[in-house]
């Protein structure tokens, strides 16, 4: 069945169709979502939440793109924002931490280079993160990026490059380990 | 260390940033048709209110229409007419506003007398939660500032709405400290207060 078909099918409520859409595509957005969320429950909802609306919107697929890419879009969209207010809630805890003067934790030992990587992907702006997360670690083309994301694909580059040299000084100290 | 063998390097280790398991394939997809077949019941919920709302304001618009012509006015304000065409939406927007405000003003009252605030506030919470998402996917959330709130109360219902039954105090907390931190009774109240000289219905939606 090619996509033209299937699309046809699953706008029509061919139930069959619909789960044929689901798994052709669910293993990629889900591995998306989990490495941007870390967190299973999140990545959960993430692929639910974009499949729920893809089903509801492919009415308004024109097929100017592929439906991968359209499926992506969704899906980074979904995850972007799901995590904006996940952070929105943590804050407010930790703010309310601050304000009843909760100390915080021992201080760990000295983190290795994985830790310490996860820690500067981490830090990394929202932006330069998701860029590289899914270039480098996913293995996107900044075409796809892009698609993805609404930004050009000069600004996937310049992005990347910059993520990639906040990572670099962030592990400056670990360079003897790399040589 | 090249640039090029530093992100060779960068690649290879990023791998283990944030791993991810095998996708639970069939519990995504059970969740994805139950969450499916909920919105279309919503939907139809959403349709059925605008339907009653649409049926009320016919009749309101009737009886102004009455009572023009029996009055034997004529060159009547156009803006009522105006007013009338959006009355569906206020009515149902106005109706859950109001709801919501008593539920948080409650919740906050008793918090603040010391009383535990139990799973009596949940029930309720996880109606308007149900309510509020189904606004945030209507034109009601076209709204900047409308849609704004909206999230707020999605955040502060869901938190309510998972109290256990005696109320965790450090819970309880969180939520009266983000309902005062976002202000979130005061635009709640801003959004449901009547204009001057208008109806109820008629505020700031």
């Amino acid at each position: 069945m090619d996509e033209r078909d299937l699309i046809a099918r699953v706008r029509a409520g061919d139930g069959a169709a619909e789960r044929a859409f689901y798994d052709a595509h669910v293993d990629r957005i889900y591995r998306l979502a989990y490495r941007l969320a870390g967190d299973d429950e999140l990545a959960r909802e993430f692929t639910q939440d974009t499949f729920v609306r893809a089903f509801e919107r492919l009415g308004t697929f024109r097929g100017e793109a592929k439906l991968s890419t359209w499926l992506h879009a969704i899906a980074t969209s979904v995850a972007l924002n799901g995590l904006r207010k996940v952070t929105r809630l943590r804050q407010r805890v930790v703010d309310l931490d601050d304000a009843a003067g909760v100390a915080t934790g021992p201080r760990r030992a000295e983190p290795d280079l994985k830790t310490r990587l996860a820690q500067a992907i981490q830090g990394l702006p929202r932006g330069y993160r998701t860029v590289f997360v899914m270039h480098d670690v996913e293995g996107y083309t900044h075409e796809e990026i892009g698609a993805s994301l609404g930004i050009e694909t000069g600004t996937s580059k310049a992005q990347l490059s910059r993520a990639r040299a906040k990572l670099r000084d962030a592990l400056a100290d670990f360079a003897g380990e790399w040589t | 260390m090249t640039d090029d063998r530093f992100d060779r390097l960068l690649r290879e280790v990023a791998q283990d940033y944030h791993r991810p398991p095998t996708p639970p394939r069939e519990e995504m997809w059970r969740a994805i048709v139950a969450t499916r077949a909920t919105r279309r019941q919503r939907r139809d919920v959403w349709r059925a209110t605008l339907r009653w709302g649409v049926g009320i304001a016919a009749v309101l618009a009737l009886g102004v229409a009455i009572g023009r012509f029996s009055a034997g006015r004529g060159g009547a304000d156009s803006a009522t007419s105006d007013r009338s065409s959006g009355l569906a939406y206020q009515l149902a927007a106005a109706q859950y506003l109001t709801r919501t405000e008593a539920l948080l003003t409650g919740f906050r009252t008793e918090t603040r007398a010391g009383e535990p605030a139990a799973s009596q506030f949940a029930a309720q919470a996880r109606d308007l939660l149900g309510t509020t998402r189904l606004m945030l996917d209507s034109p009601a959330a076209a709204d900047v500032r409308l849609r704004a709130l909206l999230e707020d109360l999605e955040l502060v219902l869901a938190q309510i709405a998972q109290l256990p039954a005696r109320g965790n105090p450090e819970d309880v907390q969180v939520i009266t400290h983000a309902l005062e931190q976002r202000s979130v009774l005061l635009r709640l109240r801003s959004a449901s207060s009547p204009a001057p000289g208008l109806g109820r219905t008629q505020g700031a939606l």
